[in-house]
């Protein structure tokens, strides 16, 4: 029996499907006396976007390892997919594509032989690696590259290179470590729209990021964590609304004048809307929240620590 | 049955660069050369076609010559090959996400292990033909040129073993590099040092016996071929002209001083018997050698798989 299929026999106890991806509870992970991460109370929903946002060393590449079957907690639980990391790693491994924060590729490989690669690693018949490499490549728009080598590749394909491999074994929970870190902004958009296709097939997707418009844009819910604590959790709308948080609306109008509006949350702004429209009879031809609310969001709510 | 996934993708990336080939050619040049100057050396002197028994003497001492070089090219190549197999995964940091993946870090070691060892048997089948110009010239039978080569073989397994286990060890290529040619260095010297030392001292007591346990100079590359291609119908013709003969003339002397055995330190005797060489059944210093360097070797590769746990899995 080969290395990877007699290893794949051990921890084949079915899991139940989680009604949630990712749960942590108190979740705590200590290096020495650095507190990384701080009683984290997390629940990903299966099928959302997820965004961790955090500065620097605010524990979101702790937490994500962690997800992994990387790093244990120091305290507290995680389940994955229904299944603690801590425990049963493989199993979670099997359900789980990882992407972590550095770009490792082999650069003497070929494309495609870099993800038979992982196929085998991840105990896929050889006979399905064709197919699987096409499919793969095909979906992150690498198709013409597939007999380049890795190391011909610029960093924005490299990224894509590493999230086919994070996808080959079909899991359905994706991790992120800023994957869009050093992107150029057509790659970024490339990402995003990849991201929010694998999303549509179904694909649970928790991703970290400095890139707050980026996260805005694509997840349906965020986490803003800094020095290890969580300061807010939930869809970011949600969230703004529950902290009395304000955003601006800038409207145009048919005579080509335009003015920009703060409103506190969405009965707010429906009601500038009507206002407008009804009561004062103007001829309104484009009503557009502005962007920053995430950013807006963040800043009101950290502080800038560093651990 | 799947082949082990990093074997097949060491394998790939060795071959697909020149770098194989340039060890092959250097590998192949060196060991020519090695033949061509024993075989000028000794035919500088005067015409040997009709000599019989000198041809068989060089034909020996060309075979031996041709051993020792083959060996120190192992132990050359093996450290330059291999040292960075496990630190360069951490270096380029693609460690991580193969240890995401559902190989254990066991199937890791062992594929590294194999794609180093099997590049170095290539290179001992590959000089075979060299080898065989000492059969044409006689001393030595075709049973003894494979039975060179396959201890050879075993001393590169071990060593690969042992280089790719201190590989886990270090995060830098360049670290691990020096690292693997230290440890080298020190399984060739070490065990001499120590014992010339040892005796040494004991011969500076004056009423001391000068008998240092001859185990020191069993645990060695050199001596572990040096014995094991000493067989009993070829010993007839073994030379001292060459570093083989030498260390094999030592582990004998060092044997005389130790009555015999490999541990004359031991007080019992019955234990002490044991390891006696003049028993058919004792332990030839081939195989005390080997069985040490695969103790070695055994300690280091269970350090290794611990290195290559995840920290999650160390720590469970």
């Amino acid at each position: 029996m080969s290395a990877v299929t007699e290893a794949t026999v051990a921890e084949s106890a079915p899991v139940a499907d989680a009604p949630v991806a990712v749960r942590a509870h108190q979740l705590t992970k200590r290096y020495g006396n650095l507190l990384a991460v701080n009683n984290l109370d997390l629940t990903v929903p299966r099928g959302s976007i997820f965004g961790l946002i955090g500065p620097n060393g605010a524990g979101k590449s702790t937490t994500f390892a962690m997800m992994a079957s990387l790093l244990l907690p120091t305290s507290g639980r995680i389940t994955v997919m229904g299944a603690d990391p801590s425990r049963k790693p493989r199993t979670v491994r099997r359900r789980m594509g990882y992407m972590p924060d550095n770009l490792g590729v082999y650069d003497n490989l070929r494309v495609d032989e870099y993800l038979e690669f992982f196929a085998a690693s991840y105990g896929i018949a050889r006979t399905e690696w064709t197919d699987l490499v096409d499919g793969l490549l095909e979906l992150v728009d690498l198709s013409v590259k597939r007999t380049a080598m890795v190391n011909s590749l610029s960093r924005g394909m490299k990224q894509r290179l590493s999230l086919a491999r994070a996808l080959v074994h079909d899991p359905e929970l994706l991790v992120l470590d800023e994957p869009a870190s050093g992107l150029d902004p057509r790659a970024r958009v490339e990402l995003r729209e990849l991201l929010k296709t694998l999303n549509g097939m179904g694909k649970t997707i928790v991703i970290s990021s400095h890139i707050l418009s980026e996260l805005e844009e694509m997840c349906t819910d965020v986490a803003i964590m800094e020095a290890g604590k969580l300061l807010a959790a939930g869809p970011p709308r949600e969230i703004l609304e529950r902290l009395g948080g304000s955003r601006n609306v800038c409207v145009r109008f048919a005579s080509g004048a335009s003015e920009s509006f703060t409103v506190a949350g969405d009965t707010d702004q429906a009601e500038l809307l009507r206002r407008l429209v009804v009561d004062e009879g103007r001829d309104v031809v484009e009503f557009i929240e502005e962007s920053g609310g995430l950013e807006q969001l963040f800043m009101s709510l950290t502080e800038g620590i560093v651990q | 049955m799947m082949m082990n996934p990093v074997l097949s993708r060491e394998l790939r990336e060795r071959m697909r660069t020149g770098r194989a080939f340039v060890v092959v050619g250097i590998f192949l040049l060196m060991l020519t050369l090695t033949a061509y100057l024993v075989y000028q050396g000794s035919t500088g002197s005067g015409d040997i076609s009709t000599d019989l028994a000198r041809q068989t003497r060089l034909g020996r001492d060309l075979y031996e010559w041709v051993l020792f070089v083959m060996l120190a090219l192992v132990l050359f190549f093996v450290p330059a090959l291999t040292a960075g197999s496990i630190a360069g995964e951490r270096e380029r940091q693609t460690l991580l996400p193969l240890q995401v993946t559902l190989l254990r870090p066991r199937d890791i070691l062992v594929g590294k292990v194999l794609a180093g060892t099997s590049f170095m048997l290539l290179l001992l089948f590959a000089a075979l033909p060299v080898m065989m110009v000492a059969y044409l010239l006689g001393g030595i039978r075709p049973l003894d040129g494979l039975k060179g080569v396959g201890i050879i073989c075993v001393i590169a397994i071990l060593l690969t073993l042992m280089v790719t286990a201190l590989s886990a060890l270090t995060r830098r290529v360049q670290t691990a590099t020096l690292l693997a040619y230290g440890f080298t260095a020190l399984l060739v010297l070490m065990g001499p040092l120590l014992y010339f030392t040892m005796r040494v001292a004991d011969g500076s007591h004056g009423f001391d016996t000068e008998n240092p346990p001859a185990v020191l100079l069993a645990l060695n590359p050199i001596t572990i071929v040096a014995d094991a291609t000493s067989g009993e119908t070829s010993s007839n013709f073994t030379s001292n002209t060459n570093p083989l003969g030498w260390a094999r003339d030592e582990v004998v002397k060092a044997k005389g001083l130790n009555n015999d055995s490999w541990f004359a330190w031991f007080p019992d005797d019955n234990f002490r018997a044991q390891f006696r060489v003049d028993r058919r059944d004792g332990f030839p210093a081939w195989a005390v050698g080997a069985i040490g360097l695969a103790l070695i070797a055994a300690m280091l590769s269970t350090f290794a798989i611990r290195r290559l746990r995840t920290p999650a899995e160390a720590e469970r």
